[in-house]
């Protein structure tokens, strides 16, 4: 990262997006205390992330992307496990856990060892194990990634219910769709460094999201000459 | 014909990489070639049930032993010509001739010589008839094994993890008491005894010498059975390789889903007419991952298959010395298992891959990660090590059980925490934390060593009490233990827990590095410049290579097989000056062998 400096507003849902290498998944995990910066300050909520760790992360859920799982454990297991690393009543845990599973349709992985799971059954029960704790700040990495389209449909209006309800929601994505349909603002990161920042329309100026983007982060997209062999 | 030249060629590029790269395979060969070199000349003049039962053990060794000692790594599977146009006869035909290629096929070959040898002492017709049957045993060998590595080893059931960690723990329980089995060793060396020898005609591996012997039908026979258990085999591989090329599935074992409601535990949870899925836990973060640990522990094959090591190894090494009515460490049975499954879960954050994230983003999650860990793991090992304890102590009334009784609960507490941190310090992860196989291996020597060591240096107050304290002063001991034990429980909980603060996501960033970091290439023809450049890589290479020379002919086979030659320089002493310097010819191999590893960590590394 290249002096970063990234503002979130509380109650909002914000994106970061970037091309590949960027260091969207490095900000994430900044942020959430899995990777540690050289240096600078992170707030989260008010509380010193780097400093006053726990603080942040009791109010903190993440998913990352591209981590593993327990793997040996089912998702109602997980669940179970999440649990107790927050502190959670019996009762409480209980509820929110069948709930979850029922919400978010996944009451066959809840019964299957995560490492048998497909890749979207792993990111519903992972973000079922983020809401657990009903955290105030969600960090979701990929969140959507393989995940069935019905299903995202289900994801969205649950996070959209938890921005209405005073949450804070950061996701990184590859889809300038899903940034254009669900975000708030975005900020747009390439070679470690902000490049764009704003409310959503406010970035795109008038062209799509996409177009926008791409222009952004000086990319020139190929594909157009050569590979004569191929298209005859 | 490319096809089937193509995967052998692959092979052999992989082959040549890791020569290149590391000095195992090497030193695999030096001492492969040297045992194989012994069984040649026990050829010459030794019992031929003997060999034959030498010959056949050594074949199935070389289809059982790459299963667990990640013999799968480097080798062309099935799997990667899949979406090759290529038929499954001239891909399996490919696929052995690439299992051909390397070290234990070569050195194999070299043992299985000795049949051919001993039969020169019955004619040409006898070494003939031998040589073919050694050339079957071979093929037998070479394709039983990449059978049995595509199927158990690629498995990961916990079954087969089971069997190879009863397997393992049984052979090297074995070898750790050969001193107690020597008379047995040595019996068989000059033959077996009569109910064996009545038994040997059932067993394939006596086939090429009875052929050498016997008359034309019965050679006919006797090749003829050999020829149907390698097409057996074959046919076997080619079903295999169909149905990775077909079906695009390799073989595994079907997986028991597990229930979403687990069977009734003594105290369901059930709260707020919801019932809390995943069953008992108990409260709060330590208790959360102690629970998350028990059910891994339960499930994960490798963790399986180190118990069962464990359980194996420390039973035999305290139980076979009675073979010999050596009755003294038989109530150590629970002490060896602590301490052994101590050392093997010194790289279990390996296998875990990133999984330490979750406690990352939790409030105080790495102290409940660290004594979660410990807890899970005293809560199986203690009943275990408890009840072989008990056991030993009641098999050997006449043996004083303090020692033992004194010097468990210290190795359990060292056992619990300090593997945590050693893990956490050398995270070696696997390259597919879902599927694992008994191939992978996260835990390295060094790993091991400190695990062990911090055992030992638990056992070491209560047993200088017992052996320098004054009699009546004995008795305290077992407390003297506890304490020492208390207290590496909580030094290795500190350490532990100071690494995760600390070095956090340093632990994490390792334990998501699957793919390992660029290696200095060794030459493979002589080159004086790398050489000069390269000296603490050269030295290293030389002692690993060398230091096995003192350890096995000049050591080892004196101790065990009592060999001699103008060479092996205890053969000149005889009696107790002929066991010690065989001793210290040991002493010295493994002094070679270590400096040569210090020298080979130290080496430096190109940059990526």
């Amino acid at each position: 990262m290249d002096n970063l400096d990234l503002t979130v507003a509380p109650g909002t849902f914000h994106g970061i997006v970037g091309p590949n290498g960027a260091g969207k998944s490095t900000t994430i995990g900044m942020a959430v205390g899995l990777v540690v910066p050289d240096a600078g300050a992170i707030s989260v909520l008010g509380h010193d992330a780097i400093r006053d760790r726990a603080s942040a992360r009791a109010v903190t859920g993440v998913l990352p992307d591209g981590l593993d799982l327990p793997e040996r454990l089912t998702g109602a297991e997980l669940l179970r496990y999440s649990a107790g690393l927050r502190g959670l009543s019996r009762a409480a845990a209980a509820e929110r856990a069948g709930e979850l599973i029922e919400v978010l349709g996944i009451t066959k992985a809840a019964a299957t060892p995560l490492a048998d799971c497909s890749t979207g059954n792993r990111k519903k029960v992972g973000l079922a194990q983020a809401l657990l704790h009903a955290p105030r700040l969600l960090v979701l990495d990929e969140p959507f990634e393989a995940v069935d389209p019905v299903s995202a449909a289900s994801i969205r209006r649950v996070l959209r219910r938890f921005v209405d309800g005073g949450g804070t929601v950061v996701l990184s994505t590859h889809s300038m769709l899903l940034v254009e349909q669900m975000c708030d603002d975005v900020t747009v990161i390439h070679q470690g460094r902000v490049v764009a920042a704003g409310a959503v329309a406010e970035v795109a100026g008038g062209i799509p999201l996409e177009d926008r983007f791409v222009e952004l982060v000086g990319a020139e997209t190929g594909g157009g000459d050569g590979l004569a062999w191929l298209v005859r | 014909m490319s096809a089937v030249l193509t995967p052998a060629r692959m092979r052999a590029t992989m082959f040549q990489r890791s020569l290149r790269e590391h000095p195992g395979p090497a030193v695999a060969a030096l001492t492969g070639l040297l045992t194989a070199g012994w069984l040649i000349r026990y050829g010459v003049y030794g019992n031929p049930h003997t060999l034959s039962i030498l010959a056949g053990t050594w074949v199935l060794g070389w289809i059982v032993l790459p299963l667990m000692l990640g013999g799968g790594r480097g080798r062309v599977r099935p799997s990667h010509l899949r979406l090759e146009p290529v038929g499954s006869v001239p891909a399996a035909a490919g696929l052995l001739l690439a299992s051909a290629v390397g070290i234990g096929p070569l050195v194999s070959l070299v043992a299985l010589a000795s049949l051919p040898v001993h039969a020169a002492r019955y004619g040409f017709r006898g070494v003939l008839a031998a040589g073919a049957g050694a050339l079957l045993l071979w093929l037998t060998g070479l394709i039983g094994s990449a059978f049995a590595l595509e199927t158990i080893g690629h498995a990961g059931g916990p079954v087969g993890a089971i069997l190879t960690g009863v397997f393992t723990g049984a052979v090297m329980g074995v070898l750790g008491s050969v001193w107690a089995v020597a008379s047995w060793i040595t019996a068989l060396l000059a033959g077996p005894p009569p109910h064996v020898v009545r038994w040997l005609p059932w067993f394939p591996g006596s086939w090429p010498l009875s052929a050498a012997t016997g008359s034309p039908l019965r050679t006919a026979a006797l090749l003829g059975g050999l020829v149907a258990i390698v097409v057996g085999f074959a046919l076997a591989y080619l079903l295999l390789v169909r149905r990775s090329l077909v079906t695009g599935a390799s073989w595994r074992p079907r997986r028991a889903p597990v229930s979403p409601t687990p069977s009734p535990s003594p105290s369901p949870a059930r709260t707020g007419g919801r019932r809390l899925a995943g069953g008992w836990w108990g409260p709060g973060p330590v208790w959360a991952v102690t629970g998350r640990e028990l059910r891994t522990w339960g499930r994960h094959p490798l963790r399986l298959q180190y118990l069962a090591f464990a359980v194996i190894y420390g039973a035999l090494l305290a139980g076979l010395p009675m073979v010999a009515d050596a009755n003294l460490l038989v109530p150590w049975a629970g002490v060896f298992t602590a301490l052994w499954a101590a050392a093997m879960s010194a790289g279990l954050v390996g296998l875990d891959g990133t999984a330490l994230w979750m406690p990352f983003t939790t409030p105080d999650g790495e102290r409940a990660e660290v004594r979660g860990r410990a807890l899970a793991w005293l809560l199986l090992v203690a009943p275990i090590a408890l009840a072989l304890t008990v056991a030993g102590i009641l098999l050997t009334p006449e043996v004083d059980p303090l020692p033992a009784i004194a010097v468990l609960p210290a190795v359990l507490g060292a056992g619990a925490t300090v593997p945590v941190w050693v893990s956490l310090l050398r995270v070696r992860p696997v390259p597919d934390p879902r599927h694992p196989t008994s191939a992978d291996n996260p835990t390295d020597i060094i790993s091991v060593l400190v695990a062990s060591a911090a055992g030992l240096l638990a056992a070491a107050a209560p047993m200088a009490l017992i052996i320098w304290g004054p009699d009546g002063l004995r008795w305290p001991a077992p407390v003297l233990g506890l304490a020492a034990g208390a207290a590496m429980w909580a030094g290795g909980a500190w350490l532990a827990d100071d690494r995760l603060a600390t070095r956090g996501a340093e632990v994490l960033t390792a334990a998501g590095r699957r793919t390992r970091p660029p290696e200095t290439p060794i030459p493979l023809t002589w080159d004086a410049a790398w050489y000069r450049e390269n000296r603490a890589t050269a030295w290293a290479l030389i002692l690993l290579m060398a230091g096995w020379i003192p350890v096995i002919p000049q050591g080892l086979m004196v101790l065990v097989l009592d060999i001699r030659g103008g060479w092996i320089v205890a053969s000149h002493f005889t009696g107790a000056t002929r066991t010690g310097t065989a001793v210290a010819m040991v002493a010295l191999g493994g002094a070679v062998l270590l400096t040569g590893l210090v020298l080979w960590g130290r080496r430096p590394r190109p940059t990526a």
